[in-house]
């Protein structure tokens, strides 16, 4: 009991600041999202309405939009997993040599504004950007690619800027796992690829699971870069709320959006936590 | 003794640090439009008053709807005193009751400012006149565009570039097209569906003002949905740009500048407003910008008046209302993101 109370009150002023910094004012947009927004006029504090939530399911706008953030989501930790764990690997069980070299290579983007970074695509990406006019110069295409204001844009883009978070998480995992769990499996007749698959690889599931749920909630409420190289023709949830914001003055239809995002965070996270720790034998 | 003596040290020191802040705490935030805009409002307007009054202002940038959610956000408190705004958006504002009415009384410009320029009640009055129209390169378009109806022409296909539906010239050139297709304000079908194919080929759908100066810089584009006093300052500093009237009619911008609600400062706002409403200073800010002026006894140069809509351009000049626009954009923007964008 003793330490219980202890614990809480070592917490507390976390908590304080958590619940006045983050909870009260996300409480206070409650209210909000179940108002109704009449343009011109403002928005109606004496109105009660569900319509706000009521367009997300039934708007086909919105469903769209809300399916590819999700999908935008899965698909750049995917790619941020593939292609980071052979560079987390490389770090723990490499060259002891490279081993600074190469963190040191992932940590750089991090130093750099993300404006920065999602410029950088921008120079590269765009109709007369290097990528396209190369492409040109070369012969390989005649009219320029459309590289940007799509799904091929923020894929590079965000998975660019958060594969770092997963090599950084995946390191972890892999120092973690005694080299002589792998020796062992080795010496009872194991593959290398066998050893790997069954041995390794759910051994740093919790590595996988922490740096996937970074990334994928880093990636669906990410906004400059989808701003910057999605465009108004490409709309994320992210951007959406921002425009219902900024643009619109539509506070209602922003907040209730705002929620949906929040809970289906929650809600994937739970999902995928819960998959992949049982087939990590770790539930 | 001594820590009573260090008190009483500190005491004057702090008395002496505070007392020229408070004869100085003459302050006025002003919201304020970005690039080559908050420049010149610097030099013409911002000059003036901070040697007049001897008060300091700050400038904080941001586009007409970011000033006018801020100042929602911050309702009848807000951290700007003085704020630009495009005309609907300072009707939205004036609808919530965000806004100081304008005491014209305290503004000594005011008979010369022309009729138009006031908003209902004076909750604003427009600082100068813009236009959305058609903006083009000398040395790739030879006959000079005459209709919207030219932005549509195969030989510009992928050489194009419109604004997206948040800023000014995205709503505007749907009101234009929609009219010219003979669709009203409201039923904009015609409109929607005319833009369509022409959004989506389009290079980009700017949504910043001066992404469009890269893109003619870059040699992306050809033609543009632009404004003639971007166009006029980019050619200045050298891009071969001229803007085109077309027949139909270009259309009207005002953008204005409001007293926002809680400012502590209403004096020094009214005062302020009165420099901007200042027929030199208009003019310094109209030759600089490339903008129309709102003080009639104004007189522009040729190099400018040939770029701001003057004569017949300006008498067929569509103005959309702005009480009406202001109730109308969110509709708008949700049918441009749902019809045009896919």
């Amino acid at each position: 009991m003793k330490s219980l109370r202890t614990g809480v009150l070592l917490v507390s002023p976390l908590l304080l600041v958590l619940a006045a910094a983050f909870v009260v004012p996300l409480l206070l947009l409650v209210p909000t999202s179940f108002q109704e927004y009449r343009p011109g006029a403002g928005i109606a504090t004496d109105s009660w309405t569900f319509a706000n939530y009521a367009r997300i399911f039934t708007d086909e706008f919105y469903r769209e939009v809300v399916l590819r953030t999700i999908g935008l989501g899965t698909a750049v930790t995917a790619s941020c997993l593939v292609l980071g764990y052979p560079v987390a690997y490389l770090i723990v069980r490499g060259d002891p040599r490279w081993r600074l070299p190469l963190t040191l290579l992932v940590i750089f983007p991090l130093m750099l504004n993300l404006v920065v970074r999602s410029f950088g695509w921008i120079v590269l990406l765009t109709n007369r950007g290097v990528v396209n006019n190369l492409l040109i110069d070369l012969g390989l295409i005649e009219r320029p690619l459309r590289l940007m204001f799509n799904m091929t844009g923020l894929m590079i883009g965000l998975t660019h800027i958060y594969l770092p978070f997963m090599v950084l998480m995946l390191v972890a995992a892999l120092q973690n796992v005694p080299r002589d769990v792998e020796a062992a499996a080795s010496t009872l007749g194991s593959s290398r690829f066998h050893v790997f698959r069954a041995v390794t690889l759910p051994l740093t599931a919790p590595g996988i699971i922490a740096g996937s749920i970074l990334v994928f909630v880093l990636t669906i409420s990410a906004l400059v870069t989808p701003r910057m190289l999605g465009g108004p023709t490409y709309q994320v949830m992210a951007t959406l709320i921002y425009d219902e914001y900024m643009q619109l003055l539509d506070w209602p239809s922003g907040s209730a959006l705002s929620f949906a995002l929040a809970i289906s965070t929650i809600f994937i996270i739970w999902l995928s936590s819960r998959m992949t720790r049982r087939w990590a034998g770790l539930a | 003794m001594k820590s009573q003596s260090l008190l009483a040290a500190a005491t004057a020191i702090a008395g002496v640090i505070a007392a020229p802040h408070a004869a100085t705490a003459q302050e006025l935030v002003l919201g304020s439009f970005g690039g080559s805009f908050a420049d010149n409002v610097t030099a013409c307007y911002i000059e003036p008053f901070q040697e007049a009054t001897g008060a300091t202002v700050i400038t904080k940038l941001g586009s007409s709807a970011q000033h006018a959610a801020s100042v929602r956000a911050t309702a009848g408190q807000s951290d700007m005193d003085v704020v630009f705004a495009d005309d609907a958006f300072a009707v939205q504002m004036a609808n919530e009751g965000l806004l100081v009415p304008l005491d014209r009384s305290k503004l000594s410009n005011a008979p010369e400012i022309i009729d138009g320029a006031w908003g209902t009640n004076d909750a604003y009055v427009a600082a100068m006149l813009g236009a959305t129209t058609i903006i083009y390169n000398k040395d790739t378009v030879t006959t000079p565009p005459t209709s919207w109806n030219d932005l549509f022409d195969p030989k510009y296909e992928g050489r194009v570039t419109i604004g997206d539906i948040s800023g000014t010239t995205g709503w505007q050139f749907l009101a234009a097209v929609n009219q010219m297709e003979g669709g009203t304000l409201d039923d904009i079908t015609p409109g929607v569906e005319k833009i369509k194919p022409l959004a989506q080929s389009s290079v980009l759908l700017y949504s910043q003002a001066d992404q469009v100066v890269a893109l003619f810089e870059r040699g992306e584009i050809d033609i543009a949905v632009w404004y003639p006093d971007r166009a006029g300052v980019a050619a200045k500093n050298g891009l071969p740009l001229a803007a085109a009237y077309p027949v139909e009619g270009a259309v009207g911008i005002r953008p204005t500048i409001a007293i926002a609600k809680g400012t502590s400062q209403e004096d020094l706002a009214h005062k302020f407003i009165d420099t901007i409403l200042d027929a030199d200073n208009q003019k310094c800010f109209s030759e600089r910008q490339f903008i129309g002026p709102v003080n009639k006894n104004v007189t522009l140069s040729d190099e400018v008046s040939a770029i701001v809509p003057t004569g017949e351009a300006l008498e067929k000049m569509l103005f959309l209302d702005p009480n009406d626009m202001a109730a109308r954009l969110p509709e708008w923007t949700r049918r441009w993101q749902r019809e045009v964008l896919r």
